[in-house]
């Protein structure tokens, strides 16, 4: 019995994915350490996920109907697999409960302030749980709509900031030693071009069997490409004072003033914070509630939705001490921290499928 | 505090019990209750005032060795 019977296109595909990648990276920017040679970094980091983007895709295109928790079944039998995939579960619940902590304490700090955080998370954890539970062609849908929407706004902000912008603020180009650029672009990467490997549990639902690599690589080109603006237009605005700033595109996008009249104009990225947060947590707990489901051979995902996301709502709730820690730990630990998720995994298992053979005529499209 | 818990956690098990009762779907009966269970425990924890092991920190601490 199939978990899941909606099929979406590779453009719906390509679209969630955008999503996916503005994700929290619209207001905590990506390749922040590398200061206003962030632009750079963040552009190497996504020829950096790119490449990764490239083995994870290879894998799906090996099993073009099956999920990364059926690949490993079948890759590493039932409880070495049972056991990565339940490895690859918790990356999947941790960024979510991680999406929540950013989205929960920007919103309690810079708009709702006297709001508790239980009470935003539980809003938006709704909506997503909501959302989850009618399969992923609905989720598909929605980004159809909300990307789109995104881009327009990322795009209006940045036309808009242009009079606020110094290009003296960008030089001297390349003044980080390169070690440290690296370290920005791996970080870049990490966080979050090719957290797209989450997406290895929505592949098998796209209806055209052609190649994976093709939209993923144009979302992470869309995403990335859209995100290295912001960068690039925070560090025009805001300057040195860039690194001051919780949430530096937020402050860059208060300082349009035009005329009096175009200002105030942080509530719209507010705005769309929230439907790229929606998405991200969506994909992200949808592949929770799938992954688990698959694991323990259940006939539905349905009734793990709302246990999974009260789980997501505790732990985004106590993860961390501080914004501080968060941000800290987004910086400074998670790139080290993804590796075995970005690289070993999809990477292990599909040498292991080569070396294996797998998978045999008869079962899968090859 | 603890009473509109129990209070959410009680509708929750309503809508989903019944329906998979019905169904006689016990592997997912068993694996709801346990998970909304968890769910159960850690949050009256969390509104008695228990201060819950910060995962992220915890991870981070482990990795960079002296903290995130």
């Amino acid at each position: 019995m199939l978990l899941e019977e909606g099929r979406i296109s590779r453009f719906q595909l390509t679209m969630l994915m955008v999503g996916f990648i503005f994700g929290t990276s619209v207001i905590v920017s990506p390749a922040r350490s590398a200061g206003h040679d962030g632009w750079i970094a963040s552009l190497i980091g996504v020829a950096e996920a790119l490449l990764i983007a490239w083995v994870f895709c290879a894998l799906a295109n090996q099993f073009k109907d099956k999920t990364i928790v059926e690949i490993n079944d079948l890759v590493f039998g039932r409880i070495l697999g049972k056991g990565i995939s339940l490895i690859f579960i918790w990356y999947l619940f941790h960024v979510s409960a991680l999406i929540l902590t950013v989205f929960s304490r920007f919103f309690a700090t810079e708009i709702y302030l006297a709001t508790p955080k239980t009470v935003i998370l539980i809003g938006i954890v709704a909506v997503c749980a909501s959302t989850v539970s009618r399969g992923i062609e609905v989720l598909a849908r929605c980004s159809m709509v909300l990307v789109l929407l995104t881009v327009l706004i990322i795009i209006n902000d940045v036309i808009l900031a242009i009079p606020m912008t110094d290009i003296k603020n960008l030089l001297p180009i390349l003044e980080i030693p390169t070690g440290k650029l690296l370290w920005a672009a791996h970080s870049a990467a990490s966080f979050p071009f090719a957290e797209t490997v989450a997406f290895t549990m929505i592949f098998a639902f796209v209806n055209n069997q052609k190649g994976r690599y093709i939209p993923v690589a144009i979302a992470i080109l869309i995403g990335g490409l859209s995100l290295t603006m912001l960068v690039a237009r925070n560090s025009l605005v805001l300057g040195p004072m860039e690194s001051v700033y919780e949430y530096p595109t937020y402050m860059a996008v208060q300082m349009i003033d035009i005329g009096d009249i175009l200002s105030r104009f942080e509530v719209v990225v507010a705005i769309f914070f929230i439907f790229s947060a929606f998405l991200k947590v969506s994909v992200l707990f949808y592949g929770t509630a799938l992954g688990l489901s698959q694991v323990l051979n259940l006939r539905s995902y349905r009734p793990l939705i709302i246990p999974v996301g009260i789980l997501m709502i505790i732990v985004a709730l106590t993860n961390v001490g501080s914004s501080v820690e968060l941000f800290s730990f987004i910086e400074k630990v998670f790139p080290i921290y993804a590796v075995p998720w970005l690289f070993g995994i999809p990477l292990i298992t599909l040498i292991v499928a080569k070396l294996r053979k797998l998978p045999q005529t008869g079962g899968d499209q090859v | 505090m603890s009473a509109l818990l129990l209070l959410g956690f009680g509708i929750v098990a309503l809508i989903q019990i019944p329906g998979l009762v019905r169904k006689q779907w016990w592997r997912e009966l068993t694996a709801f209750l346990v998970l909304w269970a968890a769910g159960l425990i850690l949050s009256i924890l969390l509104a008695v005032g228990v201060q819950l092991p910060q995962v992220t920190t915890i991870i981070g601490k482990l990795i960079s060795g002296n903290g995130a």
